[in-house]
This record gives structure tokens, sequence and C-alpha cells, in this order.
């Protein structure tokens, strides 16, 4: 009872502090403290609600149990990171991206291929994994290959449509002046549909990063060996260790925001001409 | 239109009967889809067993996401039906799971591997590739490589393990020496997939001496300190067990039974009478009532662990006799 009244206080105060701080004069610690006392808040209701009703960690772990885990796991945490994020999502997620890349071009340049290939990257596309996963692992046997291999298929699509539409984002105008200085069509290419496009790519490689995470977890249901981040989640699902699987859930939050903040970093850097990115 | 309002009026008579005796309701839920292996249950249900002792019983099938352990924290089942070594296991994580009832005196796990893989003793099994299913499930296949002597991380002179899915390929495609099989379901897929026996090596838990048990009915410890539910359950107990043994002596009855209970239609009468015939070689021994000896050497193979046992005390109080005493006299 004593944390249920301790939770609601601590909820209203902070709740009282944040609408103060909101309506004050907005400087970079208010933009900060805002969304931060929000967070914390978040996980002190967590906690004390779950301990207030007693609710059995079987069914939800308080955050303080998870950290704990998360602290005293961190090598198994690292080596199911390493395993699926590194050699599973991201080999995948490159050798994906970069085939759809590829392929975007060359759809582009030729109308044969645009009718030809396009629809079957749509079909690949829905094909649907619970279904696919299983199959990869019979072909590529239980290890990374497999894991890698879905998260091809699942990245594929989402990315050679982005990189389809960049290439005609180009106007007119842009394109007659190239015309006028008899561009080959490598220089086109290069010096106005690639850097045209740049916005539309990073798009898809953005959308890509969490798919191509999502890809990997899943794909590791289906047989693998005794790592990796999915094994973990679903084995310890079975032996009712939830502050175990909290705690993956935890570094794959963590790791597939890292991923999508350095991409968007990266086209920051790229696309600064572009208007959505100045300030 | 006349009959239908006829036909409806005396269903309505009818459900207001059944509710007048105010059938109580249990929920069970089961370890595994729909098969064979459940068949004592579904035939109480369709022989009207449980209707018999007063009661409304629901079954729940359950599947590769399913922890039985899981659901009946959660509220979602009176019943459920688990392996001890997973029974204890969430015993050990706070979860006050009680065996009330013990259906299979003899566990059905097996290790089969390919001759031709080159594995003729346990002695063979190092640095070759197992495959084991996970999920609650891999602790009798732990306890037994502790036993050996034998190490699961992959580390030279001992075994690599596999998360094998819920089916057999890996043996098929050569990707692991041996796989894990239960004697009346996946042994059966390898055979029909074209393997021969001749082809096989199995290693049964039961004859190398590490079976744990398997199928009981687990409750909460809490639900028994309460006497209505308590009768309730020796009442579930007594006709499950009298499922079990109609089971038993009538095997393909029992498997047209489950089919007819699949919802799913993804099983087949061949390999349902198979199963029915392999998992009556189980149940057998047993008469409901846990053999406190089987239980024993349970616990002591699961405490047996080396480093990383699968309990870590012996447990208190995770079984009891009042509901099959009371059951089966």
């Amino acid at each position: 009872m004593i944390w249920i009244l301790f939770v609601l206080i601590f909820w209203g105060a902070m709740w009282a502090v944040n609408v103060r701080l909101a309506a004050g004069p907005q400087t970079q610690l208010t933009k900060i403290l805002v969304p931060t006392l929000f967070g914390i808040t978040l996980l002190v209701l967590w906690e004390g609600l779950v301990r207030g009703f007693s609710i059995s960690p079987i069914l939800l772990p308080p955050p303080s149990m998870i950290a704990q885990r998360f602290a005293t796991s961190l090598p198994i945490l690292w080596e199911d990171f390493v395993q699926t994020f590194i050699k599973g999502a991201l080999s995948g997620y490159f050798i994906g991206c970069s085939a759809a890349f590829l392929t975007a071009i060359a759809v582009d340049r030729s109308d044969f291929l645009k009718r030809g290939l396009l629809p079957i990257g749509n079909f690949v596309a829905a094909l649907p994994i619970i279904g696919m996963a299983p199959i990869l692992v019979m072909w590529f046997g239980f290890d990374w290959q497999s894991k890698a291999a879905v998260v091809v298929i699942m990245v594929f699509f989402p990315m050679l449509v982005n990189t389809v539409a960049g290439l005609n984002a180009k106007d007119k105008f842009q394109d007659d002046l190239m015309k006028t200085y008899a561009a080959s069509y490598w220089q086109n290419l290069l010096k106005l549909k690639l850097p045209a496009a740049m916005p539309f790519i990073f798009n898809g490689l953005k959308i890509c990063t969490t798919l191509a995470l999502i890809g990997a977890i899943v794909a590791e249901f289906f047989g693998s060996p005794i790592r990796g981040m999915g094994f973990r989640i679903s084995t310890e699902v079975g032996r009712l260790s939830l502050d175990m699987v909290w705690a993956e859930i935890t570094v794959a939050a963590l790791a597939g925001s890292a991923f999508y903040g350095t991409m968007a970093l990266i086209e920051k850097a790229v696309t600064f001409w572009h208007p959505s990115q100045r300030n | 239109m006349k009959n239908l309002i006829k036909g409806a009026i005396a269903s309505a008579f009818l459900f207001g009967a059944s509710a007048a005796q105010a059938a109580d309701d249990v929920t069970l839920q089961l370890k595994w889809v729909t098969q064979a292996q459940f068949a004592g249950y579904y035939v109480a249900l369709d022989k009207g067993f449980y209707e018999e002792e007063g009661l409304n019983v629901t079954i729940k099938p359950g599947g590769p996401d399913i922890a039985p352990a899981q659901v009946i924290a959660g509220g979602g089942a009176d019943v459920v039906l688990d392996w001890m070594p997973s029974a204890l296991a969430s015993r050990e994580k706070g979860l006050d799971l009680v065996n009330i009832a013990q259906p299979f005196k003899s566990s059905g796990m097996m290790l089969t591997c390919r001759k031709d893989a080159g594995v003729e003793t346990p002695a063979d099994f190092a640095d070759k590739t197992l495959g084991v299913w996970f999920f609650g499930n891999e602790y009798p296949f732990l306890s037994w490589m502790n036993k050996l002597g034998l190490k699961t991380d992959g580390s030279d002179g001992g075994v690599t393990v596999l998360k094998q899915g819920f089916n057999v390929d890996p043996i098929l495609q050569g990707q692991a020496a041996c796989v894990s099989t239960m004697t009346y379901n996946e042994y059966w897929q390898i055979i029909d997939a074209g393997l021969t026996p001749e082809e096989l090596v199995v290693f049964k838990y039961e004859d190398e001496g590490v079976s744990t048990l398997e199928d009981g009915m687990y409750v909460l410890g809490e639900n028994l300190k309460d006497e209505a539910f308590k009768d309730k359950m020796v009442r579930f107990v007594r006709a499950s067990m009298k499922g079990w043994k109609y089971a038993e002596e009538n095997p393909d009855e029992a498997a047209d039974i489950v089919l007819d209970n699949d919802a799913s239609g993804a099983q087949t009468e061949k390999h349902q009478r198979r199963m029915m015939s392999e998992v009556a070689k189980l149940t057998a021994g047993s008469n409901g009532a846990l053999d406190v000896a089987d239980y024993e050497r349970t616990v002591q193979s699961l405490l047996e662990g080396g480093s990383d046992p699968v309990i870590t005390k012996a447990p208190e109080g995770a079984w009891t006799h009042e509901i099959t005493d009371a059951a089966l006299n």
C-alpha cells in the first residue's frame, strides 16, 4: 500500500515539475530534462506498482530486478549481441541494402528490368518471415548465416522501392540542364540522380535498421546455436527467467536505437543541402 | 422453422438443466498441441467421464510458444501438464507448482543418432553436434551430459548443442549427429522421412538411467488450501485416469477421439494410432499416483548438475498424494 501511495505522489510531483518546466523558458537544459524526468517517472511507476500489487516476477519483473540481471549477465549479453546483431543483423543489412541499391540502379537504367524485377521484389517482400525462416535455416545451417539470409529478404524490398523512387526524384529542369552539358549516363547518375536520391535512400536505410534487428531475432526462434538474443529470449521464457528476457529486450532496444541514430547522423552529414536538414 | 424453434427451446432447457447441476469449471492447459500424448483427457471428455463427475472441462492445446507454468501463473488454467524438471525449475523461480498426479510412469525421451555419423555409444558423443529442444525441455539433456562429464558450451572435448526446431530436419540434413526425439512422435517422423531403424541408434533416457518424470498434473499450491478446489481436483484426477485406462485398452478408438478434437486438422490417423500405442506403454505402469521413488530419482538427477545444476536444492512440498489418495480409493 505504501508503495502505491508513494508512486502516486511521485507521479503527481514529477508531472507538476514537468508542467512548470514546459511553461518556463526553453533552454538546452529543459529540452533534456523534460523527457528524462518522464522516463524516470515511468520506471518508478513500474517498479512501485509491481511491488505495491506484489505481482509475480514471472509475469512482470520490476526494473530494479532487470537492471540487476543486466549487470550480472554482461558476458552472456555481449555474446548474444555479437551473435545476433553484429553477425546476423549487420551482415544481412549490409548485403541486403547493397544488393537492393545495385538492383535499383539497374532497374532505373532498364525498363525491361523495371517491369521484371520490381514485381519479384514485391513478391519476395510478401513472403511471411515465419514461413521463410525455417526453410532458410534448412538451407544455410543453424549459425548466423541463415539469420543474415532472413535479414536480407526482409530489408531488400523497402530499400529497393525507396532507391528506385529516389532515382526519379530529380526534376525536369535539372535533367534538361545535364542534357545541355552533354553529360554521359554515368555523369548524370553520379552528379544528379544519386545526390537527388539521397533523402530517399536514407529513408530506406533507416527503415531497414529496425527490420534487420527484428528479422535476426525472430529467425533464431526456428533453430540456432545456443547463443543469440532470439535464442536467449525464447529459452528464458520457457525457464520463467523473465528478468533475463527483459535484459535482452533492453539490449535490443539500445542496439536498435543506436543503429537508427547512427544512420540518422550519417544522413545529416550527407544530405546537409536538403531543406529538411537545414536549421 | 418450427423444428428449429423446438430444438432451440429443448436445448435451452437442456442447458438450463445442466447449469442447474452446477457443473464445476476446470481448465486444463496441455504441454503441446492436440495429439495422442494427451489421449486420456480427450477420452474422458468425449466419453463423458468428466460430466459424470460433475465437471465442465475445457482443454487448451499448447504449442511451441506456450509455457504451461506461465499460463497457470497468469490464471489461464486450473491444472497444467508439465514435465517435472521444468516444473521444479519453475518452483525454484518462485512459482508454487504442486504435482497432484502422475499418469506417465516412464519417460519417452530419446536421443536418436545416425550410425553413419559415427555414434555407437554415449562415449562417442564428444565433439559431435547434438540437437536439443529448449523452452524448458532441455533440463533432462543437460543433466545427462553432466553425468557423462561432457561440457555443453562448445569447448573442446564437449558436445556442440543445437537448438533444434520442433522437427527432425537436422538429422535428415546431417547438420547434427543426433536429435532429441520422443518414442511416440519424432522418432516416427524420422522413419517416415525415409531413414530405416537399422541406420539409427537410439539412446532412451529410461535405459541410460537418466530419465526424469514427464507429463504430470500440476496445480498452484495456494489453490490446494481450498477444500472446494481440492474436491474438484479429486474428481478431475479420477475421471482423467479413467480416461487414460480406457485409452490404453482401446488405443485405436482413443486415437480417433483425439483426431476428432484436433481443431487444427494437422494430425493424421496413422500417426496418431501409432503414437497412442507408444504412449500406452509409458502410462501403463501408473494408476495416477506419483511414485515417490521416481520423484526422488528425478530430483537427484536434477541436483547433480555439476557447475550448473537445474535446481540448487531439494524442493519441499512439490508433490502431494492427497488428491490421488482420495481419487483412487
